[in-house]
């Protein structure tokens, strides 16, 4: 066998085992367009080796002229599947250039078949025989055709268009890239082109071959698909071991996650959901929550996550569980999830068990009310000789309204409508000594927080009456200011009325050293920006130093005081979102005494007004 | 004169209370002038009549004790009842010393309130009586020359007419027409008489005083 047919033979078989590969891959995967256009750029190559093969071994000018006549077939197929490889892989080159290159090559096909016997020659006059790789072959002579340029400007064309995009690339960054593809489409598409022209216009004696030249392309591009399939791996593996890392953080995770698809059939768990509902993940993928909790449970899970699917944001609830210890509390975090295309496929849950936290939580707060009732019982104990006036009052009230009816009746004639007012008047008083019963029973109960709307300016007369007589009896003169529409607040009762009163007495205590005359007490209720004050000024001693040690624990000025209350007032208040803090009074917090001499403290006790139209 | 019968003004600052003791003290038959507040009392008060003046004791801005402070200080002539929620002891008897009729604590029992009136009013009518004595006697006092007087204060120290001579160096019968003079002038009808006006007066000790 020769050199010649043993080299252009394996050069048309590496063709096509490429191009069946690419085919191939296309076929796997069809928007892999460049794969397409190799393989048909490989195709062509082979094409453009066996045309070769064919005008070598021609045995008249006739035989050569229709060769080359059709090995411009596959020429036109190489030029136009480079330029548009180039496009589709590389992202790069001028569209313009590319058309114009298409158009100009598929122009030079027709010359080909309409002018002279090829395009190259005008007639091919005879066969010259020149030795090539150590054996005779045919090399075509004749008159060269003048439309030949035509077919030339479009390699040059060809150049640029590849020269410009492999530049891109490589401002791109993309430098073995642009090497790889860019150099080597070049440097072959520039050689085969110069001889081409060389042979053509009969310059040097030499078989046409282009097929060696653009076998090195190929090869460029086949080095260039093999890297992109080795680093499609290297990413699969690395995929793979992401995916791995995931699994691992996913089952490691203390929290309970798991994807639901749009119907709330389960997709995915982790380890530790097959844990806490004891069933194995094979057994749970592809059923609901109604397979493994009570309904109304289920039906909660499924109306939080639909919520979290209808509004497309994140959904924060809490949800409870019935496993075998015992009812947990979860917090859970749903949120949709989409697909590439941004379509709903499911819901993700993150759920967190927070039972503990909650008993804590609901211990503390058990601990406060006990705490702050003990400190309403102190207080009360404190305030026993103005309770005792409270109930004493209507008691004589009653006595003597009941001993006046006794003589009235025993008049002749017996005075009855008076005695009828007097038995109203009874009735009124014996309401109003329940009423102290009942007022002093509520602040003696142990209960737990109730939070309502409340009114703070009657809050603030109520505890005004519960300590009329002691503010009487310390000779302490009351000034109660109220803004216009003092919106209403959020609180419970017995705990307000408790800071309220507490405040109260402690202005009482720090007034004692006072004369008389300098005794006053300063209710002001001023509403702003959604909050209502109540501020409580006194006249007395005023603050220690360190002001804000007076609100903790222990802390106490007076020699049989605990120090708690304070410290309680500011817990209650806290819970009631509020503030409580204590500053020096300035002579504009009481207005309208006859002491504007400084000294004293003022209590603010600042809470959140209800949001209207939301009871 | 019915001692019963007068006015009660009635002071507490709890309406309650005081339509309470209204009613009581007017189906007994009395006056009866309610208030609640001392200053309100004490603008409108006029002393008239037989009168008496029923306390609470706790009230905002002047308390009972220093109305009753006020009432001596301007010389009122007002016996006054306190009633008191929560007294205490030294309160009652700073009130007790201070002239108070009694001290009783509410709920108060009508009976024992009633007698505690009807004794402030009897006390208002004997300190009426004794106003009045007084004026006459100091009426008819004025009404001696110096030299009466001096006869007068040594007589109800108790000298005999001699001593009296003696000491304002005159004679034994001139003493004896002023002496006589004096009794006539004073409507005494026995030394004790004179002696009670003298002491009344607040007049004559100073001579025994001297000796």
């Amino acid at each position: 066998m020769s050199w010649v047919c043993g080299i252009w033979s394996m050069i048309v078989s590496a063709c096509l085992t490429v191009a069946a590969m690419h085919v191939l891959i296309w076929c796997k995967k069809p928007t892999a367009w460049a794969n397409l256009l190799f393989s048909l750029m490989a195709v062509a190559t082979a094409a453009l080796a066996g045309c070769e093969l064919w005008m070598m071994r021609a045995e008249t000018p006739g035989q050569f002229g229709t060769a080359l006549r059709w090995l411009h077939v596959p020429a036109w197929a190489v030029i136009v599947s480079l330029v548009f490889f180039v496009r589709l892989h590389l992202r790069a080159g001028r569209p313009w250039l590319a058309w114009t290159i298409c158009v100009a090559r598929t122009f030079t096909l027709l010359l080909n078949f309409l002018v002279g016997q090829n395009l190259n020659y005008r007639e091919v006059t005879g066969l010259r025989h020149v030795p090539f790789l150590g054996e005779s072959v045919s090399v075509g002579e004749g008159i060269s055709n003048p439309w030949m340029l035509v077919g030339q400007l479009s390699l040059v064309l060809w150049v640029v268009f590849v020269a410009d995009a492999a530049t891109t690339v490589w401002r791109r960054g993309d430098r073995q890239q642009a090497l790889v593809v860019g150099g080597s489409s070049l440097f072959f598409v520039f050689a085969g082109t110069m001889q081409a022209v060389l042979v053509l216009w009969q310059i040097i004696h030499w078989p046409l071959t282009p097929s060696l030249f653009y076998m090195g392309i190929v090869a460029a591009m086949s080095y260039e698909m093999t890297r992109e399939a080795l680093r499609a791996a290297e990413l699969s593996d690395e995929l793979r071991a992401r995916e791995h890392q995931l699994e691992e953080i996913l089952d490691g995770t203390p929290s309970l996650v798991y994807v639901k698809d749009l119907e709330g059939r389960l997709l995915l768990v982790n380890r530790r959901f097959e844990s806490v509902f004891g069933v194995p993940r094979q057994h749970l993928i592809g059923k609901t929550s109604h397979y493994f909790l009570p309904k109304e449970i289920a039906d909660a899970h499924r109306a939080s996550s639909l919520e979290a699917m209808a509004t497309g944001a994140e959904v924060f609830v809490e949800e409870v569980t019935d496993e075998p210890d015992g009812r947990h509390t979860y917090l859970s975090a749903k949120f949709p999830l989409f697909d590439p295309g941004g379509k709903m496929y499911g819901v993700c849950g993150i759920s967190t068990d927070v039972t503990a936290r909650k008993q804590a939580e609901a211990e503390t707060l058990r601990q406060r009310d006990e705490l702050a009732h003990l400190s309403r019982v102190a207080m009360l104990s404190e305030l026993s000789g103005s309770l005792a006036h409270e109930l004493n009052q209507p008691l004589a009230i009653i006595l003597t309204n009941a001993q006046a009816a006794q003589r009235l009746l025993a008049q002749q004639p017996p005075d009855l409508a008076e005695a009828r007012d007097i038995l109203a008047d009874i009735v009124s008083e014996d309401q109003r000594a329940g009423e102290v019963i009942r007022r002093l029973r509520s602040l003696l109960k142990r209960g737990e927080t109730t939070l309502q709307p409340l009114t703070v300016n009657d809050i603030i007369d109520e505890v005004l009456r519960l300590a009329r007589n002691d503010l009487i009896g310390h000779d302490i003169t009351v000034h109660h200011s109220a803004a216009e529409d003092v919106p209403q607040v959020l609180g419970d009762h017995i705990q307000l009325q408790q800071v309220l009163l507490n405040l109260i007495l402690n202005a009482c205590d720090a007034m004692s050293a006072n004369p008389p005359a300098r005794r006053h007490l300063t209710l002001a209720t001023t509403h702003r920006d959604r909050a209502v004050r109540i501020s409580v000024s006194d006249t007395g001693h005023g603050l220690p130093p360190d002001a804000e040690r007076i609100f903790e624990p222990f802390y106490s000025t007076k020699e049989h005081g605990l120090g708690l209350g304070l410290s309680i007032c500011r817990s209650i208040v806290a819970a009631h979102q509020g503030r409580l803090w204590a500053e020096a009074r300035g002579a504009a917090d009481v207005p309208d005494t006859p002491t504007t001499a400084s000294g004293g403290t003022t209590f603010h006790l600042e809470l959140p007004a209800v949001d209207e139209g939301k009871p | 004169m019915n001692a019963t019968h007068g006015t009660v003004f009635l002071l507490d600052d709890e309406p309650g209370m005081l339509k309470a003791l209204t009613r009581l003290l007017t189906a007994e038959g009395f006056a009866v002038r309610g208030f609640t507040s001392a200053n309100t009392f004490l603008a409108s008060y006029r002393a008239a009549g037989l009168s008496c003046l029923v306390l609470d004791v706790a009230m905002p801005e002047l308390n009972g004790l220093e109305l009753q402070q006020r009432l001596t200080t301007a010389g009122a002539l007002l016996p006054i009842v306190f009633l008191t929620g929560h007294g205490d002891i030294p309160m009652s008897v700073q009130a007790i010393k201070a002239g108070a009729v009694d001290f009783l604590t509410k709920p108060v029992n009508a009976a024992d309130l009633l007698r505690a009136v009807r004794a402030a009013l009897q006390r208002a009518a004997e300190q009426r009586d004794v106003v009045a004595e007084m004026a006459v006697f100091r009426q008819r006092y004025s009404s001696l020359t110096p030299r009466e007087r001096q006869v007068m204060h040594h007589v109800v120290a108790g000298q005999l007419n001699k001593q009296i001579a003696a000491d304002l160096g005159t004679g034994e019968h001139t003493i004896k027409v002023h002496r006589a003079r004096v009794m006539e002038k004073m409507g005494a009808e026995s030394l004790a008489d004179l002696v009670r006006a003298a002491e009344r007066l607040g007049v004559g000790k100073s001579v025994i005083g001297n000796r």
